[in-house]
């Protein structure tokens, strides 16, 4: 893990020593200021520049191998983004148990209340079949309905 | 050793050639003549582009044993868990 700050050294030297080149001509005073840009100032502010960028992209190559290996290693924590994933998975199967449960929770309440109807039912079927059979062996009229019936 | 550290590597490589490049653009240049005393921004450029060069082979040594010394270390861990799950099975 250390071989990342060697290099990230290396490259923040390298930027600085390309940011003192695009300053040196100035800070030294060979290019004076007011007049057209002399050949070494050109030279020494264009070379300071490619080294800046050089060295910037090497800093954050190395910085973001760093924290991979740190990552890996467990020093830092992971990014949050599957963690947040996750959770929204976790969420939407919490929900989906949570319908699941409520729809237990509907069954469970509405069984007394179908047990109680297909008793009620059952309790009028058979009366229905015992008024009938007593009907059929006293009355012709067993054909009738009920409320001819009470009209007779 | 993955793409991102390659790529620090080569940005290493590439300032040590910047560093040579400031050794040789005044003359490349043209604005120190050969044999005549030194100017500013020639002494200015000899000092930089020697500290660029050092700074970048140091670092791209150090990195470069560091990151040997990790994958043999890597190696012989493998090394020994194989041996160990030779001996168990």
């Amino acid at each position: 893990m250390i071989k990342y700050l060697f290099g990230t050294v290396g490259a923040l030297g390298g930027m600085l020593a390309g940011a003192w080149l695009m300053l040196a001509p100035f800070a030294l005073a060979y290019q004076p200021s007011g007049a057209a840009w002399t050949e070494p100032t050109y030279t020494d502010f264009w070379s300071g520049l490619a080294i800046l960028v050089i060295s910037l992209m090497g800093l954050t190559m190395y910085v973001l191998d760093l924290l991979g290996e740190l990552r890996h290693r467990g020093i830092i924590e992971r990014r949050e983004e599957p963690e947040t994933q996750e959770g929204q998975a976790i969420g939407t199967r919490a929900v989906g148990g949570t319908q699941a449960g409520s729809a237990a929770d509907v069954e469970q309440i509405l069984l007394p209340l179908v047990n109680a109807m297909l008793e009620d039912m059952q309790d009028q079927r058979r009366r229905r079949e015992a008024n009938g059979a007593s009907q059929g062996s006293a009355d012709p009229n067993q054909e009738l309905d009920p409320e001819r019936r009470v009209q007779q | 050793m993955n793409s991102q550290a390659r790529i620090g590597l080569v940005t290493t490589m590439l300032m040590f050639v910047a560093g040579i490049w400031l050794f040789l653009a005044p003359f490349i240049m043209e604005y120190q003549r050969v044999g005549e005393d030194w100017i500013d921004a020639t002494r200015n450029d000899m000092w930089t582009g020697s500290v660029l060069m050092a700074i970048s082979a140091l670092a791209f040594f150090l990195f470069t044993a560091f990151a040997l010394r990790d994958a043999a270390a890597r190696a012989d861990e493998r090394r020994r868990e194989e041996e160990d799950s030779q001996k168990s099975g």
